[in-house]
Order: structure tokens, then C-alpha cells, then sequence
């Protein structure tokens, strides 16, 4: 039962992610980095189902964790959050794994993708890591989820204690972390980091980010080149694929097709009308619908300042660990979850300059504390600027939380504000 | 005084008068008429004794103790953070705190994290600071937090324009040692068979203990607690029972389970065991910013810390030395850290044979009907267990 269950679960995205490809292949407007992407995912996805068999070392990990170093050691990652919300996309239902997560006794309060999650694994729709890795990067769901995960899959784990602010000190903490996770991976798996490896992919990674700063470069443009969710593409690279060979390839053919466009004066979206900025993640289950309304009324998502704006700042290959920790305090997300001093407010005003946004989208997920603790004050940023916000009451996982119907209804709404303006 | 037989004990209307008059209690405004300043901490992880040797009032910032309604709190922070950090907010916003100076928090959890952010953008205290709190015990955390600890006193030292002296802060560490030693001697009174004072009004206590200066506090908590071992009165309540979970600091609620005929003798609360918990150790070789920074990580944890084992094992070792019959969990909607633990909570009190009642709050909630049954109903489970 429990294996069988495991199959099918990572089998759905598989086949999805077959299924997506071949339409792609079908369809004369697709970019070539789209297949790629999706080629990207399903080979991820297959890696972990292979894992058991072919003697892999499968390692579960939360949200920005520094995947880079599993890689560095020839084991196999999991991105447990991703695994969530990837079902949610492809199956559009998550009632099972979240009943299961409920069954544990794991209360509503607990966002969706950390109840699935657990519940993914208790219910064996997931295979168990060999040890799972989380830290204290993004909230009390990621830091708090470990030890549970740990007692279900019967399996060894590591917390990456990440300090709050980043002064010297507090640097020189993480990677003193890092050094104990990295013995403590060496123990458990049995391979031995590769420090040239990890310099490799440091070097790659730091690449990656440059292109990713490229790629809202051109997002600048009117009309802006990038596809209206596109923007979630480049997250998922982020988290799955950091240093990785594939990211760079998928980047760099992003980076060229869009470079074309521009050239070409072509659109995203035609007539391009709303520019918009997303604040945290949209509904996985409602993806589909998101797109056309967006073509529909020709919206599109021209920048994310907590999801693909990164700061300043570069890796250096021959310091490896200290770049993997300076990392954690570069990826735009963090400017949201860290403190939220005057740098992360002001990178939202020059965010609505830049890219010369008309208005905002914020997806206030249920079960992220952290995301709508916030909305009151981006909003009243973005009023101070002219620029309204509409606040789409969701979950990333669930498809009970909000229908389709009323998603509709808001987002008409709003492009009609915006078009009156 | 709930289940509580005998006459009142006289020195607990003095605490109570000062919880009934917060903010504009007579020992807060007695300080501030004499030029005094008053921060405010939002975590028990804040060292007060640093404040303190600055010659600053330090108080904690609570939310209503009572039901009320978090318009504000809301509008600002959304409903699915934790009602105690959207009831913080809220008097907040109302100018409830306009009196203080500054504001200190903690990286703590994410609604203490929020309610820092927010309380810095939307109330606009003069001096904040957060310190980050590690969630381990290693010797590097340690050393991080004492890193902490010291850049907390040195941005003190820059603001009020002072230096904070050795002599100041061992002052500090023995006046708040002897407050902790004292609730002790109050909670000890409560491993009696027939406790002289209840659950709640040991809250009652307890609140008032960070509303007011440490000078005074000890003073009567010392004249309260010879008033209490003289006194005849006895509990008599039928089970004894432990509270575990959220920040807590409305009375009525414990009260509430008292008057179910539960006896709440402990408790794992940050608005009490785990608020004085342990000293500051002293003579340990370590300097004193050190033993301070020592203390508050190594002392009993929130959930937050990891191994969450530490925790449990403290709570057990509590249980059985107070001779709990059952352990009732109250987490208030959205409070994380203490939702995640309590499956492996319960489980580990099951293997010791202490049954557990969790309970879904608000915080400041009193006991409404469903949660009298679900108490009633443990109550008589526990009552049938002993006989």
C-alpha cells in the first residue's frame, strides 16, 4: 500500500510533466527553455523515485536551504516544500496527504504545505529520506517541522540553526553550522564532501543569480517579454537546481528568447494593459486559470520583489561555505522574512519606478504568518505610491480555501479599477 | 481564589491593584514622575538584567488579559498570526504604550518577529533593538548569544549616553535572581497537598511581576509569601493539574479550570515557570554579560529551541515533582511552535502515564462552554484514574 502510494504520487508529476512537454512540443508559440523547465522538473522528480533503487543517499530539505552542498556531495535532495505544492499543481487535490497530516495531530494552524508534507510522507506518498535537513530560514513551520518528520520516516536529522540579522558574528555562526551539517551528512551518507565540487557550483550559482538580475533587466521592458506566472519558473530553478548545470542552460536560453522579444517589440501578453507586482505565491491548483485571465485582460506579472529581485551582493568560488552563507541572506525572499528594516521597504518603491507597475497582487495564503503580517504595510507603501493592491485571500495547497468563482470575481474587479485609473 | 478556602491573602489585592491600573499603576508612574525610563520586551529570551543595570525600567509588553475585540490588531496583521501578538498590536496602536522609551524583541518566534516589525513602522517607540536568538544549546549558539547580549548593552549604552558597569549589572543580576528565587518559594507552597494559594492567583502575582520595578515587587512578594505560609488556607480542588503551552496571562482563564475542581499547582508558561525559571549562575568563571547570556538560553525553552526533547523533559520533570495527575495544553490559534510539539508532547507524557487535555484558545479567552465540557470531562477522567 505504502509503496504503492509513493509510485503514484511522484508518477502524477512525472506524467505531467510528460504530458505538458508533449503539448508544448505541439504548440508553434512555445519557447524552447519551456520544455527545458519541464524536462528539468520531471527529471528531478524521477531522480528521487529512482533514488532507493539505484543506491542513492535521498535528503529531504525545507525551503532555501542550501541545496548546494547535498549536490557538492553526490546526494540525492528533496525539496519537501516544492514536493507539496508540485502535487498540488499537477493533482489539484491534496485532501489525502492533508488528511493524513491531520491524522498525526497536526493542527489547521499549521500552514498546508508542512501538513501535506508530513502527511505525504506518513501516508507514503512520498518516499522517506534518508535524513532530513531544515532550518529557521523562513518561519516556525520550517523550523518546527523537522523533529516530526524525523519520528515518521524513522530517520536522522539536522537544524540548520540560521541567525536572524547578519552582522560578522552571526555569519561566522552559519557557517560553523554548515561545517557541523556537512559532518554530520558525511556520517550519515558515507560520501565525503567535495570541496572543488562545491566550488564549482558556487561559481555556477553565482552566475545563475547574475542571470536572473539579466532576466528582470528585460522584464523592465514595455511590453515586458516574460510569460504572466513565468516568474514561478524561475523560483522553482532557484530551488531545485541551485548550481546545477541544467539551471544555467535553462537561464541562459530563457535569457536569449527574451533578449529576441524585446528585440522584437513582442509582448508577453497582447495587448500588454496591467503591470503588475505578485507578493507571495499564487494557488498551485488555480495556475491554469491565473494564465488565461491574465492573457484575458492582458496582465502580467512584471516583477516579485520577495521572490526574484535579488539584492546586490556575489559568490566567491574560492570561499565557498562562506558564499553558501552569505547566500541565505541574498535570496530575495529573505528581505521579507529577515528583519524588515528601511533596504527591504525602499527595494519595494524601487521596484514600482523600475518596472513601472500599475498595480499589485497579494496572495494572502491562510497559513503563511509571515506573508500576511505584512500586506497592511506593503499596501499602504504602494498607496504612498499611487499604486493599488488587491489582496486575493488563498492557499498554495488547498483548493478548498477559495473557488475559482471568487478568484474571478476579485481579479475582474481589479482590472477594472486599474483600467479606470 | 477560586476552590480556595479561607480568607484572602491581603497582599494579593496589592498585586492585583497593580494589574487592574497598567499601565497607569502607581510604582510605574511613581518611576516615570522621577525622570525614569521604561522599555518594554516582548520575549522572555530579552535579558532584562541589562536593562535594568541601565538604569531603565524594563516591562513586558502583554496584550488584553481579557476577550476584546482586535480590530486594529487585524487590520494590521491579519488574522492568522497569534491572537496575542495581534492584542499586543492592538494597545499598541491605541497609544496603551505611548509611555515607553523603547522596545526590545527577540527573533523568537514569527508573530514576536511581526510584532516587532510592525510595532516599529506603525507605534514608532523611540529605541528598539532585536537580538537574535539561536535555537540550539552548543557552545557556538552560546557564544553567538553572548555576542548578542553585548551588542544589545553596547546599542543601550550609545542611546541613553551612559556605561553600563559591572557594579550596575551584578546589582541586576542579584536583585532579578532574588525575584526568581522568590516565585520559587511561591511555587513550592503549590507542591503542598492542599496548596495555601491557587493557580490563578500565582498569575495574578505573576503579572504584576513584570509591570512594576523588581525593587518592589520582591518586597511584597516576600510580605505575600510569610503571609501564605502562616495562612490557613487550603486548596480543594480534586486533581492536580499542570498548564503547558502559549503565553498566557489572563487569570480568569486558569481560574476558570479551577473552578472545574482542577488544581493548577505548575505550569510551563513564559508568563511564569519559564519567565523564572532558572538564575543567572554566578562565580562560574564566566563574565557577568556571559552568565547573563547563559542563563536565557540555557533556561527552560520555548517551544522554539530544538531538541524539542529539552522541553519535554523539563515539563515531565515538573509534572512529577508537583504530582500532576494531567497536563491540559492550551495553544492559542496560530501559535506554531507549540502546535507543531504537541503530537510528540503527547505522546511522550502518554509513555509516562500523564494524560494530556489540548485545548484550542484565544488568547485572553475565558472559558467558554465548550471548553468547560472538554475540562469537565478531563477532570472526572482523572478523578475515576486516581480512584
Amino acid at each position: 500500500m505504502t509503496s504503492q502510494m509513493t509510485e503514484n504520487k511522484l508518477s502524477v508529476i512525472i506524467r505531467a510533466c510528460r504530458l505538458v512537454r508533449r503539448m508544448l512540443r505541439a504548440d508553434p508559440e512555445a519557447r524552447r527553455s519551456q520544455l527545458m523547465y519541464y524536462s528539468m522538473l520531471e527529471e528531478y522528480f524521477a531522480r528521487i523515485l529512482r533514488a532507493k533503487e539505484e543506491g542513492g543517499f535521498l535528503v529531504g530539505h525545507t525551503v532555501f536551504f542550501p541545496a548546494e552542498i547535498i549536490y557538492a556531495m553526490g546526494l540525492v535532495p528533496m525539496h519537501t516544500e516544492t514536493a507539496t505544492w508540485t502535487m498540488a499543481l499537477f493533482t489539484g487535490d491534496c485532501s489525502d496527504i492533508l488528511a493524513s497530516g491531520a491524522r498525526l495531530g497536526m493542527a489547521q494552524e499549521i500552514c498546508t504545505p508542512h501538513r501535506g508534507l508530513t502527511g505525504a510522507f506518513a501516508s507514503g506518498a512520498l518516499p522517506h529520506p534518508d535524513v532530513m535537513l531544515w532550518s529557521n530560514m523562513v518561519c516556525d513551520n520550517t523550523a518546527k517541522s523537522g523533529e516530526l518528520i524525523m519520528e515518521v520516516c524513522h530517520c536522522p536529522g539536522f537544524l540548520l540553526d540560521r541567525p536572524f540579522k547578519r552582522s560578522q558574528h552571526e555569519i561566522g555562526y552559519l557557517v560553523s553550522e554548515l561545517e557541523d551539517m556537512i559532518c554530520f551528512l558525511e556520517e550519515r551518507s558515507g560520501r565525503k564532501m567535495d570541496w572543488d565540487k562545491l566550488s564549482e557550483i558556487v561559481a555556477r550559482m553565482d552566475r545563475q543569480i547574475e542571470l536572473v538580475r539579466q532576466i528582470n533587466e528585460l522584464r523592465k521592458n514595455v511590453p515586458t517579454p516574460f510569460r504572466p506566472q513565468g516568474f514561478l519558473e524561475l523560483l522553482t530553478v532557484d530551488y531545485l537546481f541551485p548550481g546545477q548545470p541544467e539551471a544555467l542552460e535553462y537561464l541562459e536560453t530563457l535569457h536569449q528568447e527574451l533578449t529576441e522579444a524585446v528585440r522584437e517589440g513582442r509582448g508577453a501578453v497582447k495587448p500588454e494593459r496591467f503591470r503588475l507586482m505578485t507578493f507571495f505565491i499564487p494557488p498551485m491548483y488555480l495556475m491554469g486559470f491565473l494564465d488565461r485571465m491574465s492573457r484575458q485582460f492582458g496582465a502580467v506579472s512584471v516583477i516579485e520583489p520577495f521572490f526574484t529581485y535579488w539584492g546586490e551582493g556575489r559568490l566567491e568560488a574560492s570561499r565557498p561555505l562562506e558564499s553558501v552563507a552569505m547566500k541565505s541572506y541574498m535570496i530575495p525572499e529573505m528581505r521579507m522574512y529577515g528583519p524588515l528594516d528601511e533596504r527591504a521597504l525602499n527595494a519595494i518603491v524601487q521596484c514600482v519606478d523600475d518596472y513601472k507597475v500599475d498595480g499589485a497582487i497579494y496572495y494572502a495564503d491562510v497559513g503563511c504568518r509571515h506573508s500576511c503580517a505584512t500586506i497592511k504595510l506593503f499596501k499602504d507603501i504602494l498607496a504612498e505610491k499611487g499604486v493599488p493592491t488587491l489582496v486575493v485571500d488563498c492557499d498554495v495547497v488547498d483548493s478548498t480555501v477559495t473557488p475559482e468563482d471568487e478568484v474571478r470575481e476579485k481579479l475582474e474587479q481589479f482590472f477594472e479599477l486599474l483600467e479606470e485609473r | 481564589m477560586a476552590n480556595v478556602q479561607d480568607s484572602g491573602l491581603s497582599m494579593l489585592e496589592r498585586f492585583r491593584e497593580v494589574n487592574r491600573t497598567f499601565p497607569r499603576n502607581r510604582e510605574l508612574v511613581e518611576w516615570r514622575d522621577r525622570g525614569g525610563k521604561v522599555f518594554g520586551w516582548l520575549c522572555t529570551y530579552v535579558p532584562e538584567e541589562v536593562i535594568h543595570a541601565a538604569g531603565v525600567l524594563p516591562i513586558r509588553i502583554v496584550g488584553y488579559s481579557q476577550e476584546t475585540d482586535l480590530d486594529d490588531g487585524n487590520a494590521y496583521m491579519y488574522v492568522n498570526n497569534c491572537s496575542f501578538s495581534r492584542s499586543c498590536l492592538q494597545l499598541g496602536l491605541r497609544g496603551e504604550y505611548d509611555f515607553l522609551d523603547g522596545v526590545v524583541g527577540g527573533s523568537t518566534c514569527d508573530g514576536a518577529r511581526r510584532l516587532f516589525d510592525l510595532w516599529r513602522q506603525y507605534v514608532r517607540t523611540p529605541f528598539h533593538h532585536v537580538l537574535t536568538v539561536p535555537r540550539k544549546y552548543t557552545d557556538r549558539a552560546h557564544m553567538l548569544y553572548h555576542c548578542e547580549v553585548l551588542e544589545f548593552k553596547q546599542h543601550l549604552e550609545e542611546y541613553l549616553g551612559l556605561k553600563i558597569t559591572e557594579e550596575a549589572l551584578y546589582h541586576s543580576i542579584l536583585l532579578y535572581n532574588e525575584s526568581r528565587e522568590l516565585l520559587r518559594k511561591l511555587y513550592d507552597l503549590r507542591k503542598q497537598e492542599k496548596p495555601p494559594i491557587s493557580g490563578a492567583e500565582t498569575m495574578e502575582v505573576l503579572n504584576a511581576s513584570f509591570r512594576m520595578p523588581k525593587e518592589v515587587f520582591n518586597q511584597w512578594l516576600a510580605d505575600l509569601l510569610d503571609e501564605a505560609s502562616r495562612s490557613e488556607r487550603k486548596s480543594s480542588g480534586r486533581v492536580r493539574l499542570m498548564l503547558v503551552g502559549s503565553v498566557l496571562t489572563n487569570a480568569d482563564f486558569v481560574r476558570f479550570i479551577e473552578d472545574q475542581g482542577g488544581m493548577v499547582v505548575t505550569d510551563e508558561l513564559c508568563t511564569s515557570t519559564r519567565y523564572w525559571g532558572d538564575p543567572v549562575v554566578l562565580d562560574s568563571g564566566l563574565s557577568l554579560t556571559e552568565a547573563i547570556s547563559r542563563r536565557y538560553l540555557n533556561n527552560f525553552p520555548c517551544a522554539r529551541m530544538f531538541p524539542s526533547e529539552e522541553r519535554f523533559d523539563r515539563i515531565i520533570q515538573a509534572a512529577l515533582g508537583f504530582r500532576v495527575d494531567g497536563v491540559v495544553s492550551q495553544t492559542i490559534r496560530y501559535c506554531v511552535p507549540y502546535a507543531h510539539d504537541l503530537p510528540l508532547l503527547e505522546k511522550r507524557l502518554r509513555e509516562c502515564g500523564i494524560p494530556m487535555l489540548a485545548l484550542d484558545i484565544e488568547y485572553g479567552t475565558s472559558g467558554s462552554g465548550q471548553i468547560k465540557t472538554r475540562v469537565q470531562a478531563f477532570i472526572e477522567m482523572l478523578e475515576a484514574k486516581r480512584r
